[in-house]
């Protein structure tokens, strides 16, 4: 792991030290960075089930180690997995980036910003702990500084305001978990024992200030606004995989603790929430990137609903219901990083050929962006978990432990996983719209002729990260008897186990499910090409079709006639009105003249949690403004104030 | 093996009859209307076989998922009806194809289709279309998936087979009370799902519904309409399986059954969507799916209170 750690460092001070020749520098350090994630990758995964630690030098204050366990590696090979696309893609994607700031300190920080969630994975003890994870914060943040802009600055002062509460919650638990155990290496910490309130306490400012940074409904605003202000390759990083670092965190806490039933539904029913409404509000989004950000806001719903499985399962004392949730959570973990990545290279392409994030202007691009196009497809296929790709496959054992969840006894446990059951089937539902972000920028006629004669593919390392994670979508599919296969070498190395592979092919669950994925592949490509057959053998006229434009009534077609994302979704938006309490405005000028239609669904939850604790902090600022009155001789009664409050304090203690 | 076989064997029967039980239908239909209607049964086949014969036109917007959609459209359709359990039990290697979750997420494929190609037809009307169907889905599968859910739960297995064996020999079926109101709910998602009046109509192409056919024509619409009329014999099959699974144990045997049983409800259901108009999204269809869904959730109160 220490070669693995070395290259991003290696690059990270290359791509500095050729500051001068930026171009080199970007080439070089995204180069380097792909090698050491190619490595990685395959380090990790050959080191799956095992452990391996190192420590840095005696003489840094104290001897930090740094070790990786069975999960730690799980982790660690989907962060190099998604690195390594996107820093395939970076190589030529940012060349975009050259007039806008330098790309030797891109590089760098993409390096150092993967480095730092390396080292988050790794890091065993509260301060390296912290120190890494604040990192990767401050360096995510620096990178979305490259798309310099108002909206982005914005953004990257509501992600750092959240990050900052996330990581005060973090820290809270941490500090009470020490005290507790009385040590702050993280070896200590498993065998605490906790009062059931302290355990609650500790428990739930880990789970809002990890769940914070993975973007947990209802603190998951800052997403769709710091995800697609970023550089592409760094969404899709930021994305993909940062917001799983904090998964990590959720499950370590809960390995330490002693865990309690209600826990695990209160993770469920998070989860629940998040998958709905984060795919409700991605529906109504313009702007493709924050629409995909939205849709980060359900997967990690649908994470949670398999882990909160799998802490309940701890909970209740049974580990087949425990290791089920785990393994559906740490499947889904990786499937998402996968497709996620996937639509966020693919949105950046669209990006980098339009120049454009509105959707509603795009539009037949698939004809100029075939490469492009296809993988967005997949890409949509897979989060949408169509049968055989890897989305249905983690999908699967989600509902399979929640089912398990649901036959144990107890009323209240029963409904909620029934309801989360029937709250994940619906989000698939609400998923599968999302064919739109295909449809709408890819086929059908253009709805602008000037981005669309200006749009063409992009070059050659981007379509090559692209296509290696479309080849993840179908190989964490179709082999889900290997994925799962390693996957429960790492859940076993901390929880139960049972026969999930009981044959070579298929996949089962505790409660005897089976599926074989290769088989469901089979039938589907089977059954594809029966219709090809009969028109073989019925002799049907296979003549070239001619081309027209579509019928539009005997009108005189123009590609105003044509659907457009918001009306596809626009009965829906009726449906869910309270919800997203948009005020449509339509204009209408004459009979001939075009109807002018506005409507901005909001995402409620902003004025809700969030406007109220932005206006009491400004008002709270503008009554302590009165304490910096600038005359020195008042601030130093402040110190000595202060300082005798100390005093008396340490005295009456 | 000779399970795939038997798979291969139910798929390629009912694609051939599936055409006679909607000539039937029309038939049917058309008396009931007091039109004339087609001469014989034989209608449904005559068009297909037409259709293949005509020379196509498409829209130049459009590329490949438009173009080869009509086949996989047909495909989906062809693929749900191979993964329903009828001439294979359990066990055995095509059942393990055969999974409630697989079949759910086979139709949302069908639907992805459907949507993309309504979108890339360019044609105004398509798009509606399209979306239509998504929002039938959305009103559609809480009913579907809560009823489901209560028959996988008193089974223990998602596995479509599995439940289909225990039904047959009684460890669980009507004698729970669940069980019976789950029918109840799943016999209303079924019929919207198999896309017949007052919820959708198949034979309206120009109108909404199906409006992306309006842009196919020849070979093409003759796969896209045979492929649609599949899909409604696939979902009529998954409730033939879970709840009215009694059938022969010979394969050939249970296979002409189904179709017996299957046609009887392609046919019958003629009888329904035959009376009264077709329901607006927002106000009555929603109506009625909120009274689905409360049939389906006292199903599953009643599988929380385990009686």
């Amino acid at each position: 792991m220490t070669h693995v750690y070395l290259l991003y460092l290696l690059g990270c001070v290359v791509s500095l030290l050729l500051y001068k020749q930026n171009k080199i520098a970007a080439k070089v350090g995204f180069s380097i960075s792909a090698i050491a994630s190619g490595y990685g990758i395959f380090y990790f995964l050959m080191n799956l089930s095992g452990t391996d630690s190192f420590s840095l030098g005696e003489n840094l204050l104290y001897n930090p180690t740094f070790s990786l366990d069975p999960l730690g590696n799980f982790f660690s090979f989907v962060v190099t997995l998604i690195a390594f696309a996107s820093s395939v893609y970076a190589i030529q994607y940012t060349e975009e980036y050259e007039k806008k700031g330098s790309l030797a300190v891109m590089a760098a920080l993409f390096n150092s910003f993967i480095l730092a969630m390396l080292l988050v994975l790794s890091a065993s003890d509260v301060f390296w702990f912290m120190i890494c994870w604040e990192l990767m914060t401050i360096i995510s943040a620096f990178l979305i500084c490259y798309n310099d802009s108002k909206a982005s600055l914005k953004a990257i002062m509501i992600y750092l305001g959240i990050a900052h509460f996330g990581g005060m919650c973090i820290m809270a638990a941490f500090l009470l978990m020490a005290n507790q155990s009385g040590s702050l290496e993280f070896s200590s910490f498993s065998s605490v024992s906790l009062s059931p309130v302290m355990g609650s306490i500790i428990f739930l400012l880990a789970f809002i200030g990890f769940g914070s940074k993975a973007g947990m409904f209802p603190f998951h605003v800052w997403l769709p606004k710091a995800h697609p202000a970023a550089p592409t390759n760094v969404s899709a990083l930021m994305s993909g995989v940062m917001i799983k670092v904090a998964l990590f965190g959720i499950i370590k806490f809960c390995l330490w603790l002693p865990v309690m039933e209600w826990w695990g539904l209160l993770i469920i029913v998070i989860g629940a929430l998040s998958s709905l409404l984060g795919v409700l509000y991605a529906l109504i989004q313009h702007d493709y990137k924050s629409l995909l950000a939205y849709h980060s806001v359900e997967n990690i719903g649908i994470i949670l609903l398999g882990l909160g499985t799998g802490v309940y399962g701890i909970a209740i004392n049974s580990p087949t219901l425990a290791t089920i949730g785990f393994l559906a959570g740490l499947y889904h973990i990786v499937n998402h990083a996968i497709f996620k990545g996937l639509l966020f290279l693919g949105a950046g392409s669209v990006l980098h050929a339009t120049h454009t994030r509105e959707i509603e202007v795009l539009g037949g691009l698939a004809k100029k962006m075939p490469y492009t196009a296809f993988a967005m497809f997949i890409g949509v296929m897979g989060i949408a978990a169509l049968p055989p790709l890897n989305g249905f496959v983690s999908e699967w054992f989600t509902y399979q432990g929640m089912m398990q969840g649901a036959l144990g006894e107890g009323i209240i446990p029963r409904f909620v996983f029934t309801f989360s059951v029937v709250a994940l089937a619906v989000t698939g539902v609400l998923v599968v719209i999302h064919l739109k972000l295909y449809a709408i920028i890819f086929a059908g006629t253009p709805r602008d002729m000037k981005i669309w004669n200006a749009a063409k593919e992009v070059p050659f390392t981007m379509i090559a990260g692209m296509m290696f994670l479309v080849a993840g979508c179908f190989v964490f599919g179709i082999g889900a008897s290997v994925v799962t296969e390693n996957i429960m070498s790492v859940v076993t190395s901390f929880s139960g186990s049972y026969n999930a592979i009981p044959a070579t092919g298929q996949i089962a669950s505790p409660i005897g499910s089976t599926i074989s994925l290769p088989i469901v592949a089979m039938v589907i490509s089977g059954a594809m090409t029966l219709p090809f057959i009969i028109a073989v053998m019925m002799k049907a006229n296979r003549t070239k079709p001619r081309e027209t434009d579509p019928w539009a009534c005997g009108f005189k077609y123009s590609k105003r006639m044509q659907i457009t994302a918001g009306p596809f979704t626009g009965d829906l938006r009726r449906l869910m009105e309270w919800l997203f309490k948009s005020k449509p405005t339509v204009e209408t000028d004459g009979y001939f003249g075009p109807v002018k239609y506005t409507d901005h669904p909001k995402d409620i939850w902003w004025n809700i949690f969030y406007q109220p604790i932005i206006n009491a902090t400004e008002k709270a600022a503008d009554k302590i403004g009165c304490l910096q009155n600038g005359s020195t001789n008042m601030y130093s009664a402040y110190i000595l104030g202060t300082l005798c409050l100390f005093l008396g304090i340490s005295y009456i203690l | 093996m000779s399970s795939i076989f038997f798979m291969i064997l139910q798929v390629i029967v009912i694609v051939l009859v599936a055409p006679f039980f909607d000539g039937v239908a029309r038939v049917l239909r058309a008396r009931l209307q007091s039109r004339k209607g087609p001469p014989d049964f034989l209608q449904t086949y005559r068009d297909i076989i037409k259709l293949f014969k005509r020379s196509r036109t498409i829209p130049k917007c459009s590329h490949w998922v438009f173009r080869y959609g009509p086949y996989t459209l047909f495909g989906t359709g062809a693929a749900l009806l191979a993964v329903m359990p009828i001439t294979y039990g359990s066990g055995t290697l095509a059942s393990y194809a055969s999974d409630v979750f697989v079949i759910l997420y086979i139709s949302a494929m069908l639907r992805y289709i459907f949507g993309i190609a309504s979108i890339d037809s360019g044609n105004p009307f398509a798009g509606v279309g399209g979306s239509r169907e998504q929002m039938i889905a959305v009103f559609v599968e809480p009913v579907m998936m809560t009823s489901l859910l209560v028959v996988m739960l008193l089974a223990q297995t998602s596995n479509l087979a599995e439940i289909q064996e225990m039904v047959r020999n009684g460890e669980i079926g009507y004698q729970m009370p669940a069980f019976a109101v789950a029918s109840i709910s799943f016999l209303w998602a079924m019929y919207v799902e198999s896309g017949r009046n007052p919820y959708d109509l198949a034979e309206a192409e120009q109108e909404l519904q199906e409006g992306v056919l309006g842009e196919y024509c020849g070979a093409d619409f003759g796969l896209a309409h045979a492929g649609l009329i599949l899909k409604q014999f696939a979902m009529i099959g998954m409730f033939l399986s879970i709840f009215e699974p009694w059938s022969f144990e010979n394969p050939f045997l249970a296979l002409f059954l189904f179709i017996l049983k299957a046609g009887i409800f392609y046919v019958a259901a003629v009888f329904i969507d035959n009376f009264g108009p077709r329901y607006k999204l927002l106000t009555s269809f929603r109506s009625n799916a909120i009274a689905a869904f409360c049939v389906s959730f006292v199903a599953l109160v009643l599988y929380v209170v385990g009686v």
